[in-house]
């Protein structure tokens, strides 16, 4: 019996016995999309859902990805907040759209996403250096539920989200420039593997992101013209 | 009757103004025009505030002595009972203005001349001849400046003699004499029933206060005010308590409280902008507003938004400007309006909030110490690839700087960004991609 015969058949025997049951990638809910078409694909919905916990491990591109997924609410007429708990957004590369929080410690930063969670107004709140603990993560879990709105914590503890997500670069992983001596002189791009699971749900992808990076002006005091190179 | 008006020729040379401020003890509204004073004599008992008012001219000076008055509904009639009756007051019966300036001529409503000769051509002269033509036929003969006079011979005056009486922002005051409050907590409680008070009258005005201020009486019979503003308007007493609780405890009072003034000085609409049926958000707005405005009467001005310099070091080059709420809401309308869905997603640096020292392992490379290993509290990252150094230097005197930069892949295929201080030699972590 081939394989996909047997599928079919396990299939059947599934909607007989469950006549009720809706297959898991049947399952809609209302989501935000992250507006990464090659990562949208591999959540359950096609994106994060709304009045869920997600939590996403940081590091490996987590604060790219959650960015453009503030940017999809933002453009979409909603509304996203950042609330920037560990005080590590650089205000060179922050992209106007979202609302940008800046608490002065952890707890207040877990307040303000409750609050701002527990208000409706908000499609996407985003809890980044603030790690939430034990029924700190019930309290954002019934806030989003209340709300309707999305809320991604950027830790790695998941006790009560409901979509879990993590992301990794390999150290080869990344494009590099190479000076005329074949030596490393600037990042292009990398190449991020990103890890989507929920309940019955596990799904990878591999997409490519540009590197940003700080153009330094190499020395000089910033109020005396540059010269250097001038005859 | 609703105009007092007050007339003497002398007053086209010397203005009454000194008396402004007796007559205002009187009545609500003064106002000097040329020789006559207007009060404003609305809700007041007319006869007992007329005598009132010719008392503090004649108390004040005797040469007042010689001011008629006249008492009217309207301001053509008083002011033609005060400048042209033969009596010192004359009091124009309610209703009866029309039939009261009937007999006089009508130059008394001060026609302009090519009006007046108009009018004397026509065989018009006195008012009651003119009140009794009609509109059309005034309008046709003497236009638009004729049906104006025509309506005063009529008793029918809309001239605002007096503009509209700015309305009083809400207040509420206690005082006690008995004892003295220095609790901080007992005058919290005192403090939220006023703001009870206030908040309803707001509500009622559909306003919300900006600024109030609480200005305590104490016992040394001195005041202390203290102001405090929210971060948007609002007629809440649970966000005004809250605020007040966090100022209440950082006032120092020089002696014992015996009152509680409670005054809102700024005063701003609460309802929200016209609707948008595209909007997504706009539903929401109101509450998404109204809690951004409580995290930041709790947790200060933490609704930030970056101002970048061309300072050379990343970490130097951006000032935080804080905004309050209502800015914040206006600022996401305008970038959701401008936004587009597929804007680059790239891996950008997240800086430490301060460089963290490590200590670093190097190899030479065409010259350069370039970072192998590092090491910080916790634990050793060998490095597998770097580029750098680029070196950022300047700054004066004190203000020197000198770094190189290098870009770092580590074994965990994170990239961070390393600097090592040229003026010191040691290293640092400052941040990293993500």
């Amino acid at each position: 019996m081939a394989a996909s015969s047997a599928l079919r058949d396990l299939r059947e025997l599934l909607d007989l016995k469950f006549p009720d049951a809706v297959p898991l990638q049947r399952h809609r809910t209302e989501v935000v999309a992250t507006g990464i078409d090659e990562l949208d694909g591999i959540f359950p919905s096609g994106g994060f859902p709304r009045g869920r916990l997600s939590v996403w491990a940081p590091g490996g591109g987590a604060t790219a990805v959650l960015r453009s997924a503030c940017r999809s609410a933002v453009a979409g007429g909603e509304r996203a907040v950042w609330i920037d708990g560990g005080g590590t957004m650089a205000g060179a590369f922050w992209d106007a759209g979202p609302i940008l929080i800046r608490p002065g410690s952890r707890l207040q930063a877990l307040r303000a996403a409750e609050s701002l969670l527990r208000s409706g107004g908000f499609a996407v709140v985003v809890l980044a250096g603030a790690d939430p603990e034990g029924t700190e993560n019930v309290r954002l879990s019934r806030a989003a539920h209340e709300s309707g709105s999305v809320c991604v914590a950027l830790t790695s503890s998941a006790t009560t989200s409901a979509l879990r997500a993590s992301s990794s670069i390999r150290p080869h992983g990344y494009v590099w420039r190479r000076d005329p001596h074949g030596d490393a002189a600037a990042i292009d791009a990398a190449t991020i593997e990103v890890r989507i699971s929920s309940l019955g749900w596990n799904r990878r992808a591999r997409l490519v992101l540009p590197v940003r990076r700080d153009e330094p002006r190499m020395a000089l005091p910033i109020d005396l013209p540059d010269r250097r190179g001038a005859r | 009757m609703s105009f007092l008006c007050l007339h003497n020729p002398a007053w086209l040379a010397e203005p009454p103004v000194t008396l402004h401020a007796p007559l205002l003890t009187i009545v609500p509204r003064v106002l000097s025009a040329g020789d006559l004073v207007w009060a404003d004599l609305r809700g007041l008992p007319v006869r007992e505030t007329t005598e009132r008012v010719r008392n503090a001219f004649t108390a004040h000076n005797a040469i007042y002595s010689s001011v008629k008055c006249g008492v009217a509904s309207t301001a053509i009639a008083a002011e033609v009972a005060a400048r042209y009756s033969q009596q010192s007051v004359t009091y124009v019966r309610a209703g009866y203005d029309r039939d009261f300036l009937a007999p006089f001529p009508a130059t008394v409503l001060a026609p302009e001349r090519a009006l007046a000769n108009l009018l004397d051509g026509t065989g018009v002269e006195f008012c009651r001849d003119l009140a009794r033509l009609s509109q059309e036929s005034v309008e046709v003969r003497l236009g638009a400046e004729g049906v104006k006079l025509w309506r005063l011979a009529r008793a029918d005056d809309a001239r605002r003699i007096f503009g509209s009486m700015p309305r009083a922002l809400p207040e509420a005051s206690l005082e006690w004499t008995d004892y003295a409050i220095r609790r901080a907590e007992r005058l919290v409680f005192v403090i939220n029933a006023l703001f009870g008070n206030v908040c309803e009258a707001l509500k009622s005005r559909g306003e919300g206060a900006l600024a109030v201020t609480i200005s305590f009486a104490l016992a040394n019979r001195t005041t202390l005010d203290h102001p405090i503003r929210a971060a948007r308007a609002t007629a809440g007493q649970i966000a005004w308590m809250r605020l007040v609780r966090l100022e209440i405890e950082r006032i120092v009072f020089p002696d014992a409280v015996t009152g509680i003034t409670l005054r809102v000085d700024i005063t701003s609409g609460t309802g929200g902008r016209q609707g948008d049926v595209f909007d997504r958000g706009f539903g929401s707005e109101s509450a998404a507003e109204e809690a951004l405005g409580q995290l930041m009467d709790d947790q200060g001005s933490i609704g930030v938004e970056p101002e970048n310099s061309a300072h050379p070091l990343l970490d130097r080059r951006t000032a935080w400007t804080s905004l309050s709420a209502t800015r914040l809401m206006e600022r996401a309308h305008i970038y959701a309006a401008s936004l587009s869905r597929n804007g680059e997603t790239a891996l950008t640096l997240q800086l430490l909030p301060e460089p963290q020292g490590i200590s670093v392992a190097t190899f030479r490379r065409r010259g350069d110490e370039i970072p192998r290993t590092y090491r910080d509290a916790r634990a050793t990252y060998d490095i597998v690839e770097a580029a750098g150094p680029d070196r950022v230097s300047g700054g004066r005197w004190d203000d020197a700087y000198a770094r190189e930069y290098f870009r770092c892949v580590l074994e965990d295929g994170s990239l961070v960004w390393l600097y090592r201080d040229a003026r010191t030699g040691l290293w640092y972590l400052h941040g990293w991609w993500d």
